[in-house]
């Protein structure tokens, strides 16, 4: 039993403290660019760093569900890369509108197969999407043969790439599952249970929640945010191929997660902690970039600051034991 | 082995124990003499484990002496016990299923020779210890290929390699055929002959006259008293184990049941748990469950709402047939773990209490509206006197009854017609006991039909209409509002091995 603890609302608490460390990094190393390359606040830059943020973002609010509900989705950066290259090849035969709901579909059809896995057989979440990642990202590596697929039609571009009062259609994207996510997960059935799943399956289950539902419905949603954001990336880059999925995609999404204050352990976090992680992992990369500093050095850096944040995440779990 | 039978080898004195400043023992006592079987019994909580642990190394007293031949010891861990002569034969088996018997078996005190295990020499002690036991399988079957029953013989020969003068088994039979409990006894016995000073915790009272010698009894983390087996009676183990019941306040007059059947349960089934239940409780009605722990009183309740499987057996609600999944949507139900399965305890009392409730607290747009969630959870807060600081604060922070009335308002959102109660005031302080079987009584007087599960017959002595008594997974008989103390103690006292109901 701990102490009496401030009363109020230790949620919003927890949630301020987490996010004081990323925003302390964050402004530092704006104060470095700020001195190194002031080109970096160019404001063609910084919205190019929103760009690059919203893909990211809807993808790591897709995995902020599974691991509130006490999972991982390893496979979501494959899933995003296979989803791509079916929509590249569906939209010239069949139109832009049916390859965009390809893109979904199939992201949804993965998600769906890691839910029944995970919640209908009782398979361990990080093997079942270590396994579909590497079917998929194999699957998408030989039906391309390691090409890209650059068969989009103009207005598919014309769309995606427009920026209706100076805001990126895919910054709005963001914007708009952010306040989605936020709504289902503080404000519906859905989303209590969820916390309570992650938190407690037995007492979820006591409380009669459908346990295995709740699952397949998280991984769901995290595949079908997978094809929204291969529709995101596909615009932005003009291509679609297997690379797109590339293994530091993982790490980007996971870090994004972990900074942004969910929990590894399950029930706790919310999907803003998941799209300001995701801005946080762009800004780091991006100013990295800028300076010099080498790729490969720039993934030593991530993989240090996942190592740091799951740590942070350790303790504060042992806090709010 | 010469050792002198029947003198003192064990002494425990005065042993204080607390757990984050919760006293589980005070002033416990225990003593057991080398060629005797000693029988440890109390009620959940007595403080048994505890004192056992103790014992066993794995936890440090916080007072008192222990004496091992009239010497004082002090031991750290479960190696020095091992070290002091005291064997601990665990009720979970923890075992290698893919490791040897041999392995198993040593796993303490690997042999070697030259830096590396010695396989010759493991292999024969094993096996020396398994003629022992009389066990037939090989030193080199791997664990997971044998039974329950010999699993356990495994566990007791890993115990007896440290050539332990007391061992102490912890609830041995609970997973155990009839047949191997035979074998079980039959070893004890051998033991016993051999001079080993053996600790038998258990709750079946029939296993006490089938092997032990002497009883002690512990109740509210003291020790009550030491009994000869020849010179006590069941009922009197009973009447020790459960204290003295005071003619209790009954806080409503009985009522024969008059409402209609809400729930009517027939030929209800689980392979070892539970055998043919049939009952049916109505409206208005609240009625006991009464049994010692282990009759299958738990598992009935969570078989009924589908946390547990089920092998056979009907249930209707309100006459109609339902599965246990079904009645699951209809039922309030109070778990015995509070802390485990009743309440997110990370989470606010708001939303503990919405829980299980969203659908009452939906604004226009079919979202939870927060607003009328806090109104909600602080209706409940005031009915119930739920003492907090703010709605706001985890559930985790809150006294224990408070959590309690906390799992009450849940349910009593989702206004069930009928409630499945497992020891509602475990662990809650006097006070607080009094308030929820209050709160139970007025669950029954708002129509709802009660079952209730309690260790503490005065407390179902306060709130019962009607007894059902259940033995080793039976409903074995019923008793009215009316019943007499002695005869309640008696029903459940019985230890005829399989009595027909």
């Amino acid at each position: 039993m701990s102490a009496a603890l401030p009363a109020g609302k230790p949620a919003s608490l927890r949630f301020a403290m987490q996010m004081a460390l990323p925003l302390a990094i964050a402004a530092a190393l704006l104060v470095v660019m700020y001195l190194h390359a002031p080109n970096y606040f160019r404001t063609n830059n910084l919205i190019n760093v929103l760009i690059q943020t919203s893909s990211l973002g809807v993808m790591a609010i897709g995995l902020s569900f599974v691991m509130i509900g006490g999972g991982i989705d390893l496979s979501i950066p494959a899933t995003m890369a296979f989803a791509a290259v079916l929509g590249a090849f569906t939209m010239p035969v069949a139109g832009i509108v049916p390859g965009i709901l390809v893109m979904l579909a199939t992201g949804l059809a993965v998600g769906l197969f890691n839910g029944a896995a995970v919640a209908f057989f009782g398979m361990t979440p990080f093997v079942v999407t270590l396994a579909t990642m590497t079917v998929i990202g194999g699957a998408t590596v030989w039906i391309t043969d390691s090409q890209s697929v650059a068969t989009f039609p103009e207005p598919f571009f014309d769309f995606f790439l427009s920026r209706p009062f100076g805001v990126p259609v895919a910054v709005m994207i963001l914007v708009a599952v952010l306040a989605v996510a936020s709504v289902v997960m503080n404000a519906t059935g859905f989303g209590r249970a969820l916390y309570a799943v992650g938190l407690n399956p037995k007492a979820a289950r006591v409380a009669r929640v459908n346990v295995p539902r709740v699952l397949l419905a998280t991984y769901a949603l995290s595949g079908a945010l997978a094809g929204l954001a291969a529709v995101m990336l596909t615009a932005r880059l003009g291509s679609a191929s297997a690379n797109l999925g590339n293994d530091g995609v993982v790490l980007d999404i996971v870090s994004a997660c972990v900074v942004g204050g969910i929990s590894i352990y399950g029930g706790a976090g919310r999907p803003i902690g998941a799209a300001l992680g995701a801005l946080f992992v762009i800004l780091i990369s991006n100013a990295l970039n800028q300076l010099g500093i080498s790729y490969f050095m720039n993934l030593v850096i991530k993989g240090c600051a996942i190592i740091a944040f799951v740590w942070l995440d350790r303790v504060s779990a042992r806090i709010g034991q | 082995m010469s050792v002198a039978a029947h003198e003192t080898v064990l002494e425990m004195r005065a042993i204080d124990k607390a757990f984050s400043r919760v006293p589980a023992l005070s002033g416990a006592s225990f003593s057991a003499r080398g060629g005797e079987v000693h029988a440890l019994m109390g009620a959940n909580g007595a403080g048994k484990s505890t004192m056992m642990n103790i014992l066993g190394g794995v936890h440090q007293p916080d007072g008192g002496v222990i004496e091992i031949d009239g010497r004082p010891i002090a031991q750290a861990s479960p190696r020095d016990a091992r070290a002091n002569g005291i064997g601990f034969v665990h009720q979970e088996l923890n075992m290698l299923p893919s490791m040897t018997v041999a392995e198993n078996v040593l796993i303490d005190e690997m042999p070697t020779r030259n830096g590396l295990v010695d396989k010759t020499r493991m292999r024969e002690t094993t096996a020396a210890l398994l003629v022992r036991l009389g066990c037939t399988f090989s030193p080199d079957d791997t664990v997971e290929t044998l039974g329950m029953g010999d699993r356990q013989m495994v566990e007791i020969a890993r115990a007896l390699a440290g050539d332990p003068r007391i061992l102490i088994f912890d609830e041995p039979t609970s997973s155990l055929s009839a047949r191997e409990k035979r074998r079980l006894f039959a070893v004890i016995g051998k033991l016993r002959e051999e001079g080993t000073a053996v600790i038998y915790i258990t709750h079946f009272l029939d296993e006490i006259f089938a092997v032990c010698d002497r009883v002690t009894v512990m109740r509210d983390g003291r020790t009550v008293g030491s009994r000869a087996v020849g010179e006590v009676t069941s009922g009197e183990i009973v009447t020790m184990m459960l204290g003295d019941i005071h003619e209790a306040d009954r806080l409503r007059v009985a009522a024969p049941a008059v409402g209609e059947t809400v729930l009517e349960v027939r030929g209800l089934t689980r392979a070892g748990v539970l055998d043919r239940v049939d009952l049916r409780i109505a409206a208005g009605e609240i009625v006991g469950l009464w049994g010692l722990l282990g009759s299958g009183r738990t598992e009935l309740l969570r078989s009924l709402v589908g946390l547990d499987p089920l092998d056979g057996g009907t249930i209707a609600l309100r006459g109609a047939g339902v599965t246990p999944e079904a009645l699951h949507r209809d039922v309030g139900f109070v778990t015995e773990d509070r802390r485990g399965e009743g309440l997110l305890l990370q989470q606010s009392v708001t939303r503990n209490i919405s829980f299980a409730n969203l659908d009452k607290v939906r604004g226009p747009l079919g979202t939870i509206d927060t607003r009328k969630e806090r109104a909600f959870a602080s209706g409940f807060v005031e009915r119930l006197k739920i003492k907090l600081a703010s709605l706001g604060q985890p559930v985790r922070t809150l006294s224990g009854g408070n959590q309690q009335k906390v799992v009450f308002a849940r349910w009593l959102g989702t206004q069930p017609r009928l409630f499945f109660l497992d020891e509602p005031t475990r662990g809650l302080d006097v006070a607080a006991k009094t308030e929820i079987l209050r709160l139970t009584v007025e669950l029954a007087e708002a129509g709802a039909a009660v079952l209730i599960v309690s260790s503490e017959l005065e407390e179902l002595m306060r709130v019962c209409d009607r007894y059902l008594v259940i033995r080793r997974g039976r409903i074995v008989g019923e008793r009215a509002a009316t019943a007499s103390r002695e005869e309640l103690l008696a029903d459940i006292a019985d230890t005829r091995p399989e009595a027909a109901a």
